[in-house]
């Protein structure tokens, strides 16, 4: 057996030049310190992307869009296909946990000051990533065409319509008309399915290849401060094998989610219906949702809706853009200042999350 | 007291020293008009009320011309919605109104505009409906006076003058009926009214008066869900029915009967109020023959195949009200298969025996035994689906069939009224086929959900043994680099 995969590496390796990957793959190490935990949460999220991927491409080949089928699709997925239920409860089960451990991990190289030089872009990339995974989200949420979908879609587009200028046409955009129906769906469905992976394909190759490249970020306090030798061990096999026995309880996590908390599927959207009470967004959109409610009507002379989203608009630029104006951690110092500002923005979405959960 | 008593008499001799010298009463009774000699009962020249009041000019002048001069604020005949506004002056003022001593409301003409009678007449400068279009003008008495048009013994009249026009209906709604006078007439109070009872209800006491409006309008009193509470406030109220030797707990029993449950509770349009089976202008108690007339407008099925069943002749021959004998009057209640057998609560036993007719007694038998099948099958049925719904499966088709097993439960309760065990069987089996179907897919949801968990249960084995297998392996492939060996 053993002398049938060596003929087969060589085979290989012949051809592609295999050695030189190993070889490399053999010198990459990852530090070890006490903070080395967070490394995992982006290899977490990449396992988590992979089984969306997978999990999806198996919906869709009984997902049907459209007004009409969409719902009965889904309740055929989970009554009839076998394994249905499993295969959408998990994609629902994943998308969340997916967009929690991304989150994770943006907020520990957040406090580990790892977007600073020369990982830049690798945080730009890393960014733009969370805000595709948010798209995903939400364009994945109405794809069941429930009651619950169907108007958190419709406030959450209208939200999008009340921004100045742009707004409007961009509600449009969305919907693909003035209201949330049959053609909403498919363009969402489009999204969701084609748009979006594409983009996020392109922008997590990026992603890996800088990782591969420039190697792990070590903590501002480690790097090189005391001049004593650092902690390491090899990304290959050691890394990977601790990646993967996380991959595997993560696997189990979301094989008792789905089994013992199946992703519901509520009623079929009635645009003639009233809205359910206390209609809410996703919970990764609550703390923004909450804080647009506690915003007054009319604020100075802004329009308090246009006010909060201007708000976060602002400052999800500025978190986007902080390897640029954090010039403490570019210089390789240790910044308070961005630090207490992690810990009220992590503040900031629990209790705001807490109360629109609560409300 | 006395001294208000005082007040009050002077402005009585006040008002009739004034009136002695109103040269517009002096001239129109030498012309010898009918509106002079109206005016004379009116309850308004009673009051001290001039000609002036109404029309204007100066009453103290002799001088015709002068009298009636416009610069003496002479108005003339007012016209069109002047005429109400005239009678607002005072009527919609309450110090005028306390002025005279009346106790009246002042909300009349309120209440008139936002009526159905508020609206704009045909030409389209008025409303439709005058103060004076009911009340008369010069001729004015109190609503308790036998000579006002809307004495209760004269408003049937006053209504219809319009009413019962229907070129003058026409003009404003074609669809509503103008037969409501020919309808009450043959009613209990029309006949009753007729005779001198002004304690039996007329138009206005289910309508009302100034602020009529139309029997669409959620907020009217003859409104289906306000409807039985305005027959009530008479058919209710003991000590006001005294005399009339019927009942007046009919409110108490239909509100919690099936019907009035689903009217005045779950606001069920569809479902009966008094007028429903009594009528409405019309409005008599239904007799013996006609009670499954009245029943079969709404449940027709059941009407139909009573009216083909062997029970049809038994009940004319014995004068037994249809569906009264076993379902009641107003106290309904939703029928359930105990009514049906041979039970002591059984209906069918009241008349079946086994030894007076088995045959019938029999079939009655043999009916409750099917409808209790199809009863504990749906049931077992339903607690399935809803078993499996708890335990988190995707069982909305069986859901939904279940709905087809309820409606054979239905159709055999409408069945029940061939009192054919036969075709009975029939529809009770077509449930009970469903109700299989749906058992057997609440079986297997919840034999999937076992399933699921042990599957689950291999699953997170398989897998703790791989995690634990590979943090050894990690163990060891680190102590071995460890040590270089």
């Amino acid at each position: 057996m053993n002398t049938l995969l060596k003929k087969l590496y060589a085979w290989v390796d012949e051809r592609v030049q295999l050695e030189d990957l190993v070889q490399f793959l053999g010198k990459k190490y990852v530090p070890i310190h006490r903070h080395s935990i967070w490394y995992y949460f982006g290899g977490v999220s990449l396992f988590l992307f992979i089984i969306q991927v997978v999990t999806g491409i198996l919906l869709l080949l009984y997902y049907k869009s459209g007004e009409a089928l969409a719902f009965e699709s889904i309740q055929f997925i989970m009554s009839k296909v076998q394994f249905g239920w499993l295969i959408r409860s998990i994609h629902s089960w994943t998308a969340n946990l997916f967009i929690l451990t991304a989150m994770i991990h943006m907020f520990s190289v957040y406090f580990e000051k790892s977007y600073r030089k020369p990982r830049e872009i690798t945080w730009l990339t890393g960014m733009l990533m969370f805000f595709l995974a948010l798209g995903f989200g939400f364009s994945g949420y109405l794809l069941p065409w429930n009651e619950l979908a169907f108007f958190a879609t419709k406030v959450g587009t209208d939200i999008a319509g009340v921004v100045p200028i742009i707004g409007k046409p961009l509600m449009v955009f969305l919907r693909g008309g003035q209201e949330v129906t049959g053609a909403t769906l498919s363009r969402f469905f489009g999204f969701h399915v084609a748009v979006l992976p594409g983009i996020f394909t392109v922008l997590l190759g990026v992603h890996l290849i800088l990782i591969q490249r420039q190697g792990m970020s070590e903590p501002l306090t480690d790097e090189g401060g005391a001049g004593q030798p650092q902690k390491t061990m090899p990304f290959f096999p050691n890394f990977l094998l601790r990646d993967l026995l996380l991959w595997l309880i993560v696997l189990n996590l979301l094989a008792i989610l789905a089994v013992f908390f199946p992703w519901e599927l509520g009623k079929k959207a009635d645009a003639f219906a009233s809205a359910p009470a206390g209609i809410k967004p996703e919970w990764y959109f609550l703390f923004m949702f909450q804080t647009l409610k506690y915003i007054p009507g009319k604020l100075w002379a802004f329009d308090g809706e246009v006010f909060g989203i201007l708000l976060f608009s602002v400052g999800g630029i500025l978190w986007t853009l902080v390897p640029f104006w954090d010039r403490r951690s570019q210089r390789g110092e240790r910044s308070r200042l961005m630090t207490y500002i992690g810990i009220f923005v992590i503040f900031y979405i629990i209790v705001l999350t807490i109360l629109g959960w609560t409300a | 007291m006395s001294r208000a008593i005082a007040i009050y008499l002077a402005l009585a001799m006040l008002s009739t020293l004034a009136l002695a010298d109103d040269q517009c009463l002096t001239c129109h009774e030498t012309i010898g008009d009918n509106p002079s000699s109206l005016f004379k009962h009116d309850i308004h020249f009673k009051k001290g009320i001039s000609c002036a009041d109404c029309h204007g000019g100066n009453p103290h002048l002799e001088d015709m011309d002068k009298a009636m001069d416009k610069k003496a604020g002479f108005k003339g005949v007012p016209k069109g919605d002047d005429i109400s506004r005239t009678c607002a002056n005072c009527h919609s003022n309450p110090e005028t109104m306390k002025k005279y001593g009346s106790s009246l409301p002042t909300d009349q003409l309120q209440n008139l505009l936002a009526s159905v009678h508020g609206r704009l007449s045909t030409t389209g400068k008025e409303h439709i409906v005058q103060c004076i279009t009911c009340h008369g003008a010069h001729g004015i008495v109190s609503v308790k006076d036998a000579r006002s048009p809307v004495y209760p013994l004269n408003v049937v009249k006053t209504c219809t003058k319009c009413h019962a026009n229907a070129t003058f209906m026409r003009t404003y709604n074609p669809s509503l009926p103008v037969d409501q006078l020919d309808k009450y007439r043959t009613s209990v109070h029309g006949m009753r009214n007729a005779k001198g009872d002004f304690k039996v209800a007329e138009c206005s006491s289910c309508h009302g008066s100034h602020d009529i409006l139309s029997a669409k309008d959620v907020r009217s009193k003859v409104y289906p869900v306000n409807l039985p509470s305005t027959c009530a406030t008479c058919h209710s109220n003991t000590e006001y029915m005294k005399g009339y030797n019927i009942p007046t707990d009919q409110f108490d029993k239909y509100s919690k009967s099936v019907h009035g449950v689903a009217l005045l509770q779950k606001g069920d349009l569809g479902a009966p109020a008094c007028n429903s089976c009594h009528g409405n202008h019309g409005a008599v108690p239904p007799g013996v023959e006609s009670i499954s007339e009245v029943c079969g407008t709404c449940h027709s099925m059941n009407a139909d195949l009573f009216s083909s069943s062997p029970h049809k002749k038994a009940f004319d021959d014995r004068k037994l009200p249809e569906c009264e004998t076993c379902h009641s009057n107003h106290d309904i209640v939703a029928a359930t298969s105990q009514m049906l057998g041979v039970s002591p609560e059984a209906v069918c036993s009241r008349c079946h025996t086994g030894q007076q007719n088995p045959k019938g007694y029999i079939i009655a038998k043999q009916m409750r035994q099917l409808a209790d099948s199809l009863d504990s099958a749906e049931k077992a049925a339903g607690s399935l689906i809803e078993e499996a719904e708890q335990k988190g499966m995707e069982v909305s088709e069986a859901r939904f069939k279940l709905r087809d097993v309820r409606q054979a439960r239905l159709q055999s309760r409408t069945m029940v009224h061939s009192f054919n065990e036969q075709k009975y069987r029939e529809t009770v089996d077509k449930g009970l086929e469903v109700a299989a179907i749906v058992q057997a897919e609440g079986e297997a949801a919840i034999k999937e959900y076992t399933f699921r968990r042990l599957g689950l249960g291999i699953a997170s084995i398989v897998i703790t043994i791989l995690v634990i297998s590979l943090y050894l392996f990690i163990k060891r492939l680190e102590r071995r680099q460890r040590t270089g060996i």
